[in-house]
């Protein structure tokens, strides 16, 4: 009996420690963001990714922090080079995890650094591809809030554009906040985050229909 | 049990103690310190970041062989597999990833548009929102420099060549008859419908050996490969309508496409100084079937279908009452492609393309029957060694057989009829020697059944980044093309007409700025001359014809400078001399300009949701021959100037009005002279200015968008 305790105990504690690498490998690349420290996040995030696999996770932050730290870019250049960076890393989580919303959703957001950044040469064919996107996404995962709210933001974008009233899809970030509250958080490290952001849109919607 | 725990405790310590140190240092290929790569052992959580020196240094439990990771942004990845401990003090090197934006291109005598491009002298949207361009790709692309404005053609003239020298492929297939026919001293338009495709290669002169059969210049058309969602597009025009219907499923996607164009109400309203029996009408379709045949197989199917009417009195010096030209013209075109990836780093590419060609033609008197059935068959193999090393090859099959009847006012009938097959191979490499230097080398080689020739035709070029921003390229090829139909019909004992390019092009590219820079020299060689006035069947033929054309084209282009703004500037001068068709001595051809320049504007209006596009063209005088002076080519007629201008309305996301005037200033343009072919009592060649139909033209039209993506519109249909 005790030597299958101590079988067990040394099992678990080995199981314990394989996790641990991978948890603190993620928390180390989550501080490392949060402190701006983006290349660095990349890379521990990258480095993770070839150890896991099998996890679509590390892949997909790595091409998440690429993307966004590429909407401040000026130089073309640089934008491709990260956008590609990013696209491999997409291309690698999407390999693990087939028609995954969140995966989804990040490439749209990729397409959307490229028509930020150029709207007349990159609008005309990638904004079709996001409308593609969030509507394949949306039908697969209708009550994922990220999704919801992502779109919401994409309508709001062209409305602005072409300078017709975002109010309409403010009943749609309302919808996703609901959505964010009811979602139940049990994996760690999926990416839950986006409530803080889709009620500071929702405040913007509401000072401007007030004013109307 | 002791001895247990003892054992487990002995290993866990080994497995401590043996830890490995992987140290080394990281540079670029010239050894300057790469800071910032990401290093580490593949499958582990062992890795660090080199330092500022380029140096690194971690520790790792893992035994035996391992793979070894660096990698960093705009480099390629390292990799290497062996025991752990030979990770010491190793000395890597990156190579540049050659796919970056600021990697050389080998450029020389092209232009591309397209958002995949990495430099881009037209976008998308430019194709068809260019004032002055109604419209018509062609249009657009007259506004780049090496084209010559020939305002009375509106096919595309370059660089000294005349419109027959340039060929337009779509998918790699050729298109053998791209222009509407129309009359007279009336400019024709592209058959193709723009928003078709997704990009556009310009090129005018010295391209890829996969081409052939174009001695100036070959325009490749990419149609789309997956349209992105469902839609209807109506269209309401001043001129006609257009309907078009986009439907995906699954694999498949379906664009069904239809106009109908008639210019009569427009002309009763807007009186031309032609006298029109019948108003050009044409009714037009296109299908495009695409199916994904595999995960990156895709099969495209294109069918167009087109039909063109009119009947016209022109004035005419002679001809006192006129002179009267009607067409019936209908017109079939289809292509075929396919392309996949095969294993080991392959690709194919394979094709069909079919067009069938009747024209009824009505000369005064005397009736003209042309059918021309043509086909091109093609199979293309890429192999991709690397991303420095790249190598195509492949064959093509043309066939064309043309069949004319005439029938002469006098009861006489002819009939002349050919075969024009060509057989050609291609090889080439694309060769990226480091980031800095690149070639693309290649040979083509072809055999004439007609003309029963062989000719072989070497291409090269090669591009150096000679700065940050700044390139410089070299292009040389030889080119041959079969003479033409209305030729052949009458005689096939030539040898294809022939040219050399030698083209140097600078470029500076920087932040949304270009600036290019190319000067060309085009060596003529075996061009037909005949002995009369135009090509009849008594008429005596030879190849004893040559020219040459040389010159200098700059273009400028800026989205930057000025908010909202974008503009661009092209100039191109053009020294050409030819002694071909019946010309008694060498002169500079009556198509050819020696300046030209376009300078087109776009501003967006947020406020007024408004795009305002305007474009100026300027073409110096063009040569003509005056009886009245000794000499050939002996005079040249005014300088061409035209003002356009477009004004694109978004009264919603999805519905668009659309003005455009074209020559708004109403410049008194003229397409040339014609001369009495007899002098009159006083010894002088009366004669008659040619200018264009109408000095301006004035479209209004209204364009709606029905789909679920909410801001589709037609802007890029305009």
């Amino acid at each position: 009996m005790k030597k299958i305790l101590l079988l067990l105990t040394l099992v678990f504690a080995a199981s314990v420690s394989a996790q641990t690498d991978y948890e603190k490998g993620m928390t180390k690349a989550f501080e490392l963001w949060k402190n701006q420290k983006n290349t660095e996040a990349i890379q521990l995030f990258e480095r993770i990714a070839t150890a896991e696999k099998d996890n679509w996770l590390p892949p997909f932050y790595a091409a998440t922090v690429q993307i966004i730290s590429a909407f401040r870019e000026k130089d073309e250049t640089v934008l491709t080079a990260k956008l590609n960076k990013a696209k491999e890393y997409l291309d690698t989580a999407n390999a693990i995890s087939k028609n995954n919303p969140e995966i989804m959703i990040t490439y749209a957001l990729l397409n959307t650094a490229y028509i930020a950044f150029d709207g007349q040469k990159y609008g005309m064919t990638l904004s079709g591809k996001n409308v593609a996107i969030y509507n394949k996404a949306l039908a697969i995962a209708p009550n994922n809030p990220r999704v919801v709210l992502s779109k919401a933001e994409w309508d709001m974008g062209g409305a602005k554009f072409f300078g017709q009233p975002i109010e309409p899809f403010c009943k749609d970030v309302k919808k996703a906040i609901e959505l964010f509250k009811e979602e139940k958080q049990t994996t760690k490290f999926y990416p839950y985050n986006g409530l803080e952001r889709a009620e500071k849109i929702l405040e913007n919607c509401e000072t401007k229909s007030s004013q109307n | 049990m002791k001895q247990l725990l003892f054992c487990l405790f002995t290993i866990s310590q080994l497995s401590i103690m043996a830890q490995t140190t992987i140290s080394g240092k990281v540079t670029d290929d010239k050894g300057i310190p790469i800071s910032g790569a990401n290093v580490y052992l593949d499958g582990t959580y062992d890795g660090t970041a080199t330092t500022e020196n380029g140096e690194f240094l971690f520790t790792t439990k893992e035994r035996g062989q391992q793979t070894l990771i660096v990698s960093f942004i705009s480099y390629e990845t390292f990799s290497k597999t062996t025991f752990v401990e030979n990770f010491k003090n190793i000395n890597i090197k990156l190579r540049d990833d050659v796919n970056t934006l600021d990697a050389v291109i080998v450029n020389a005598g092209s232009f591309k548009a397209g958002e995949n491009e990495k430099v881009t002298a037209l976008k998308p949207l430019d194709i068809v929102t260019t004032a002055g361009a109604m419209g018509d790709f062609i249009g657009a692309l007259q506004t780049l420099p090496g084209t010559s404005n020939v305002a009375e053609d509106g096919r595309l003239f370059v660089r000294g060549g005349d419109a027959e020298e340039t060929q337009i492929f779509v998918d790699g297939m050729r298109v053998f008859t791209p222009y509407s026919p129309t009359a007279n001293n009336i400019p024709t338009r592209g058959r193709l419908s723009p928003f078709l495709f997704k990009g556009i290669t310009f090129s005018t002169g010295g391209y890829s050996a996969e081409y052939g059969q174009a001695l100036s210049s070959v325009l490749l058309l990419s149609s789309i490969d997956n349209p992105e969602e469902d839609k209807t597009n109506i269209a309401l025009m001043t001129v006609g309508l257009g309907i078009g219907n986009t439907q995906k499923w699954k694999k498949n996607s379906l664009s069904v496409n239809a106009s109908y164009i008639n210019l009569q109400p427009y002309q009763e309203l807007f009186p031309d100084n032609n006298i029109w029996h019948k108003s050009i009408q044409s009714l037009g379709g296109e299908i495009v079937y695409r199916h994904k045949v595999n995960t990156d197989g895709l099969l495209k199917l294109y069918g167009a279908f087109s039909t063109v009417n009119f009947d016209v009195t022109q004035e005419d010096i002679n001809t006192p009452e006129g002179f009267r030209f009607g067409l019936r013209n209908r017109n079939l075109y289809f292509n075929a492609s396919y392309k996949d990836y095969l294993p080991n780093n392959w690709s194919v590419q394979t094709g069909v393309s079919f067009a069938n060609d009747y024209s009824d033609i009505v000369i005064r008197t005397d009736n003209v029957k042309d059918t021309e059935n043509s086909a091109h068959l093609k199979l293309k193999f890429s192999k991709y060694f690397n991303s420095r090393f790249k190598l195509n090859f492949g064959s093509e099959y043309f066939i064309t057989n043309f069949n004319e009847d005439y029938s002469a006012s006098e009861n006489k009938d002819y009939n002349f009829t050919f075969n024009n097959n060509i057989l050609a191979s291609f090889v080439e490499t694309n060769i990226f020697f480091s980031k800095k230097l690149a070639a693309n080398i290649g040979l083509r080689t072809e055999y004439s059944n007609l003309l029963k020739e062989f000719s072989v035709s070497p291409r090269a070029s090669i591009a150096y980044k000679s700065g940050n921003n700044s390139q410089i390229s070299l292009a040389y090829g030889t080119f041959y093309q079969n003479p033409k139909n209305e030729y052949l019909k009458f005689n096939t004992d030539f040898s294809a007409e022939n040219t050399s390019h030698l083209i140097a092009n600078y470029q500076y590219v920087k932040n949304k700025q270009i600036f290019r820079a190319e000067a060309y020299y085009k060596d003529y060689n075996d061009l037909v001359k005949y002995n009369t006035e135009q090509p009849l069947p008594t008429t005596i033929f030879s190849n004893n014809g040559s020219g040459f054309a040389k010159g200098i084209d700059f273009f400028w282009r800026d989205n930057k400078a000025f908010k909202n703004i974008e503009y661009w500037v092209s100039y191109s001068y053009l020294d050409t001399k030819r002694d071909y068709k019946n010309y008694p001595i060498k002169a500079t051809p009556s198509f050819a300009s020696q300046h030209n320049t376009s300078v087109v504007i776009k501003h967006w209006i947020d406020k007024l949701k408004s795009q305002i596009g305007l474009s100026y063209n300027y073409a110096s005088g063009r040569n003509y021959t005056d009886p009245n002076k000794s000499g050939f080519l002996n005079s040249k007629a005014k300088n061409y100037n035209a003002l356009n201008a477009n004004w694109a309305y978004l009264i919603s996301q999805q519905k668009i009005i659309y003005f455009s005037v074209s020559n708004v200033l109403g410049t008194q343009n003229v397409n040339g002279y014609q001369f009495r072919n007899q002098p009159n009592t006083n010894g002088v060649f009366e004669s008659r200015t040619i200018k264009p139909a109408a000095d301006r033209f004035f479209f209004v039209g209204f364009f709606w968008t029905i789909s679920d993506n909410k801001k589709d519109n037609q802007l890029d249909n305009l």
